[in-house]
């Protein structure tokens, strides 16, 4: 396990998770061998080779038409057993910085930690995994695979955007993003969006629509700070924008209740956008236990499959 | 009208109200930057919420200010000045100040020793300088002002019965208030008010106000203005006035209304003398207390509780013989010293109607008790007659002289009522007593006996006598004993001698009555002396401690030895027991212990009766032995001590002359002390056939000389002097402790002229304090809740408050 693969899992998330034995959908994603039952049963399955059949393999995958041909017993092998292709989209932008006061993490290095953990979790069930970093493009990807080691690549990709330093972080773009996506991935799949959703509103729904018309299932975690959430400033404050000019000096008593006001319009539209779209919404909250957001995200989802 | 308690809190604690503001201001200045992501929702709030948070800051402001300003105001303690602010509160402040001009503030004492200033000087400085206080305070003030001679002049001293005429503890005639403030027979026409005060004049005496130098006004500049210069103009009197009376016509300005703070301000020197534990003084300041008056003392005395020796004479007066052209008339002058060390070698400038005499001179005057000394006069001519005694200056110069007038007749008129219808030629009783008062050529008594029947006293004028000498007379008629009875009460002086035809059952029934009557005791008839061995050397009078016989007292005299009584009238046993009482004073005794010569006041005069003859009937003093003369001399000097004492007045008082041989509207022109202004009053017809003026209160000691035409064409003169009360002189000082010990119970102050600062401000109009104390915890309230409102207040998780949770 590389450095940045330990800076991302966090042992006490992966321990609860093993505990509670993922239940992936099965109606969208399929189910891991042995445990879930999928409506694409055999169509991911790509033929690697024949080779002939030994005491203990499966008779079911002995290919009967070859030895009707050749009075010969030989076995399927496939290149990658699979069910589920994991595409994980995570907001790299400016937005994304914010780090509220006592916060042990930025939302950003919060939904990176999710990312990877959902990661892991999908690898360690043999699912495919790719990953997106994204602000008002896409600046790092990598496609699905499954082998473990992709992890790394995974990692790699979260870690990109911020560690390079190649280029300022940007205003989010949702909808030139989720069109590329939509367009470049090759099947449909599990389309996970971490994002605080700030910037480009007006764009989540389009591109929302588009992974759904791809048949992709997507789910959305919206990835918010406490201090944005609860607004506890007090005392005279210059707020400075993080994706733009915008800045207002104001005391932050008299207007918190415009705020969370505005706040709260903009996330039940959104909640209620994302269930209109059929699209799963979780609010993760960056000063609450990683472990605990995943449980919950992945319980829901395992009760909707039940 | 608002104003302050403490106005200068108010401009030093307004500029606070900008402290919000500036805090305002700088945390402008101070804003924290925080980057943040989620802006477009502040934007939107500040969008939405703009004007109702800048209204609400606005308010918050606002509020905040007017709690700073509240609570200077507050603490700055205003009041509602206006005639509504009155109303609801009573807020009109009344100021009295009354200040002691009696004499005794003529004291330059300092430091033990001779100032420059007097008492009065610091006292006027101090009444003009709280005056000015008022009128400079913010604050609006009522004020009034007198002295309180004025108030004094204007009330009877509460002492005094206003309805009873007699004679005071001096032994001077006292006229009733009412006789004495003629306010409806006031002289009208006066010429001048050298020595009247002008109040009197032109005030009426149920006028509150009228006394005052200042009425109750409001207190202005102007006001403080004319308060110092009316005190500027008014020297100290010569009164002895008592502060209850000047406390007494304070009283009711200072309660008159509602609602109101009312402060006495009595600016006086705070003798001892006045401020006795049971005085009069102290209980017209318990009555202002109980009324609610603020009471505050102002001392002006000497700066030191050690005060300078100061002489006083005290007394001058004739203290024996008969006042007559011609013959020698011994006069007493006392002086009292009341310093703490014993004052030697004093002399006594003396004069005579004007021109200077040899004066006398004390050897030495003991701390606290006096000296007399004696000196004779013989004056020529018949008249009103000046005797002055005045001492060398001291820290108190009012108390230093004293006039005298001795009315000086040609002859002093004696009625000799003699008893025996026959007229016993040389060996009755009158001849033997008219022989003793008037010996004949040669040796002059100034004494003219006129002998009558008893019929006479209802017939003459007895005003016209010295005394009159009753003289074993057995009855008298209604008549008769109701005129000798009036000329007694009068301070007339009568004699009884008793005898043969002395009916004991008619003195006691007509003449005692029980004690109501003029004569002294009552009477059980006549008894023999028991006889005595020719060896006995007692002898059979026996003479007491009294002045008429003060010759013949101390050691054995062998003229009195030489008396030999063998009958006397014997007194009733309850005559014992009036003697006992201290109604009855004893001149004579006789060897057994029973009375033989007694005195007994009645009324203002004085009356005495001789248990045995006049007579050497009973006994045989009167044959040849000089001590009868000389005893009867003196008696007839001790009789006639009352009439002629009566020419002697104290400053202040209403003074009246007699004026003799002239009627009702008699035109009379007296000159006034110290520059001999004249004014002219208007006899009136006094009781007992009398004809006298009034004075008004009189201002200057000195001799009042009134001259009159009389019905004869003649002109007339009669003399009155005034002096100062002795008691001025009396000054030491009370004291904190003493004040405090005479009015037990009583808030008061006490504060040095000297030291009295700008603090007599008090406080006027309806207090604000409590409106403005609730005004700002509403302000305050409304503060904190509109922070709250606009606040954010974050609240612990629920698990925090679990655990919070006791178990």
């Amino acid at each position: 396990m590389t450095p940045d693969s330990r800076r991302y899992l966090p042992p006490e998330a992966l321990a609860r998770i093993g505990h509670l034995e993922l239940r992936a959908r099965a109606v969208v994603e399929g189910v891991l061998a042995g445990l879930h039952k999928s409506p694409y049963r055999g169509q991911s399955v790509e033929f690697l080779q024949h080779r002939e059949y030994v005491r203990g393999d499966d008779l079911r995958r002995v290919d009967w038409k070859v030895w009707a041909r050749q009075d010969r017993l030989y076995v399927k092998e496939f290149e990658e057993e699979t069910n589920l292709r994991l595409t994980l989209v995570v907001d790299c932008s400016a937005s994304m910085d914010y780090r509220g006061l006592g916060a042990a993490l930025s939302k950003y290095e919060c939904a990176s930690t999710v990312a990877a953990s959902l990661a892991w979790l999908a690898l360690s069930h043999g699912d495919a995994v790719g990953c997106a970093a994204f602000d008002d493009r896409v600046r790092a990807a990598v496609p699905a695979r499954t082998s473990r080691s992709h992890l790394a690549s995974v990692v790699g990709v979260l870690a990109a955007p911020r560690g390079r330093g190649d280029h300022p972080a940007e205003a989010t773009s949702l909808l030139p993003v989720l069109r590329s996506l939509a367009e470049s991935l090759p099947r449909r799949g599990l389309v996970i969006i971490v994002s605080d959703l700030l910037g480009d509103r007006d764009g989540l729904v389009p591109g929302l629509r588009r992974l759904r018309a791809r048949d992709h299932d997507v789910a959305i975690l919206h990835v918010l700070d406490d201090d944005e959430l609860d607004f506890p400033f007090d005392g005279p404050t210059r707020f400075e924008g993080l994706e733009g000019l915008d800045e207002i000096a104001c005391n932050p008593r008299a207007f918190r209740d415009g705020y969370l006001e505005a706040l709260g319009e903009y996330l039940s539209r959104t909640r209620q956008q994302a269930a209109a779209l059929d699209c799963d919404y979780e609010l993760i909250r960056t000063r609450e236990p990683v472990g605990a957001a995943l449980v919950r995200f992945l319980a829901r989802r395992a009760s909707l499959v039940a | 009208m608002t104003a302050f308690d403490f106005p200068s809190l108010v401009w030093w604690g307004l500029p606070l109200a900008a402290v919000p503001l500036f805090i305002h201001l700088i945390n402008l200045l101070r804003h924290r930057r925080v980057p943040f992501a989620a802006i477009e929702f502040l934007l939107a709030s500040q969008r939405k919420y703009r004007t109702r948070v800048l209204l609400r800051q606005l308010i918050l402001l606002a509020l905040r200010t007017a709690a700073v300003v509240g609570l200077v105001l507050m603490l700055a303690q205003p009041r509602w000045r206006t005639a509504l602010g009155s109303f609801f509160g009573g807020g009109r402040a009344v100021h009295v100040v009354v200040l002691d001009d009696s004499a005794s503030m003529r004291d330059r004492s300092s430091g033990g020793g001779l100032g420059d200033t007097t008492a009065y000087d610091r006292g006027r400085a101090a009444a003009a300088r709280i005056v000015a206080d008022l009128a400079a305070a913010a604050r609006p003030a009522q004020v009034a002002v007198a002295r309180s001679s004025a108030l004094a002049a204007r009330t009877p001293a509460p002492s005094q019965d206003p309805q009873s005429a007699g004679r005071d503890d001096g032994g001077r005639d006292v006229l009733p208030a009412a006789t004495r403030v003629p306010e409806e027979t006031a002289p009208a026409g006066a010429g001048s008010d050298a020595a009247v005060p002008p109040e009197r004049d032109r005030r009426g005496a149920d006028d509150p106000g009228g006394s005052f130098d200042l009425p109750l006004q409001a207190a202005t500049p102007a006001t403080a203005g004319r308060v110092a210069d009316e005190l500027d103009r008014r020297p100290a009197s010569f009164r002895a006035t008592n502060p209850a009376v000047a406390i007494d016509a304070a009283l009711p300005i200072l309660t008159a209304g509602s609602g109101t703070e009312r402060v006495l301000w009595l600016v006086s020197d705070f003798r001892t003398r006045d401020w006795g534990v049971a005085s009069d003084v102290a209980a017209a300041t318990r009555r202002l207390a109980e009324a609610g008056v603020t009471v505050r003392f102002i001392d002006c005395g000497a700066t030191t509780e050690a005060v300078a020796g100061n002489l006083t004479v005290e007394r001058l007066e004739v203290v024996g013989g008969v006042p007559a052209a011609g013959v020698l008339v011994p006069l007493e002058v006392s002086v009292r010293n009341d310093g703490v060390r014993e004052v030697q070698d004093v002399t006594i400038v003396l004069r005579e109607d004007g021109s200077s005499r040899p004066g006398a001179r004390l050897a030495a005057i003991p701390p606290g008790g006096a000296a007399s000394a004696r000196f004779d006069v013989r004056f020529a001519a018949a008249g009103s007659h000046l005797v002055e005694a005045e001492l060398p200056s001291d820290v108190l110069d009012a108390d230093n002289a004293r006039v005298a007038v001795v009315d000086v007749a040609e002859r002093a008129a004696v009625l000799v009522i003699d008893g025996d219808p026959r007229g016993d030629g040389r060996t009755g009783d009158a001849f033997h007593v008219a022989t003793a008062l008037a010996p004949g050529a040669g040796a002059a008594t100034g004494v003219l006996p006129r002998v009558e029947s008893p019929r006479a006293l209802a017939t003459l004028d007895l005003d016209g006598f010295d005394s009159i000498w009753l003289l074993d007379v057995p009855r008298l008629d209604p008549p008769e004993i109701a005129a000798l009875e009036a000329y007694a009460r009068d301070g007339g002086g009568v004699v009884f001698f008793t005898g043969p035809r002395t009916q004991a059952d008619a003195v006691n029934r007509l003449l005692h009555r029980g004690g109501e009557g003029v004569f002294p005791l009552a009477l059980a008839g006549p008894v023999d002396l028991p006889g005595k061995a020719a060896s006995d050397p007692v002898p059979d009078i026996v003479v007491e401690d009294h002045p008429v016989v003060a010759v013949l007292a101390g050691r054995r005299n062998p003229l009195l030895d030489a008396v030999r009584v063998d009958r006397v009238m014997a007194a009733a046993p309850l005559a014992a027991k009036a003697e006992a009482d201290g109604g009855i004073r004893r001149l004579l005794s006789l060897r057994t212990g029973a009375p033989l010569v007694v005195e007994r006041e009645y009324g203002r005069g004085t009356v005495v009766a001789v248990l045995s003859t006049a007579a050497p009937t009973w006994n045989n003093w009167s044959r040849g032995n000089p001590s009868w003369v000389v005893v009867l001399l003196e008696l007839e000097g001790h009789l006639a001590r009352g009439r002629r004492r009566g020419a002697e007045w104290i400053v202040g008082e209403p003074a009246a002359i007699r004026i003799d041989d002239a009627t009702d509207g008699t035109e009379v022109d007296v000159t006034t002390p110290p520059d001999g202004q004249v004014i002219r009053l208007t006899a009136i017809a006094a009781a007992a056939g009398r004809t006298e003026i009034l004075l008004p209160p009189t201002e200057s000691p000195g001799a009042y000389a009134a001259r009159w035409i009389g019905l004869d064409g003649d002109d007339h003169e009669r003399t009155i002097a005034v002096n100062v009360d002795p008691r001025e002189g009396r000054l030491e000082r009370v004291g904190r402790e003493g004040l405090a010990a005479a009015l037990p119970g009583v808030a008061f102050t006490l504060e040095s002229a000297a030291a009295l600062g700008g603090e007599s401000d008090r406080a006027g109009g309806l207090p604000l304090m409590r409106p403005l104390l609730a005004l700002l915890a509403a302000v305050l309230v409304a503060e904190q809740l509109l922070a709250l409102v606009a606040g954010y207040h974050p609240v612990a998780p629920r698990s925090a408050r679990r655990a919070a949770r006791p178990a």
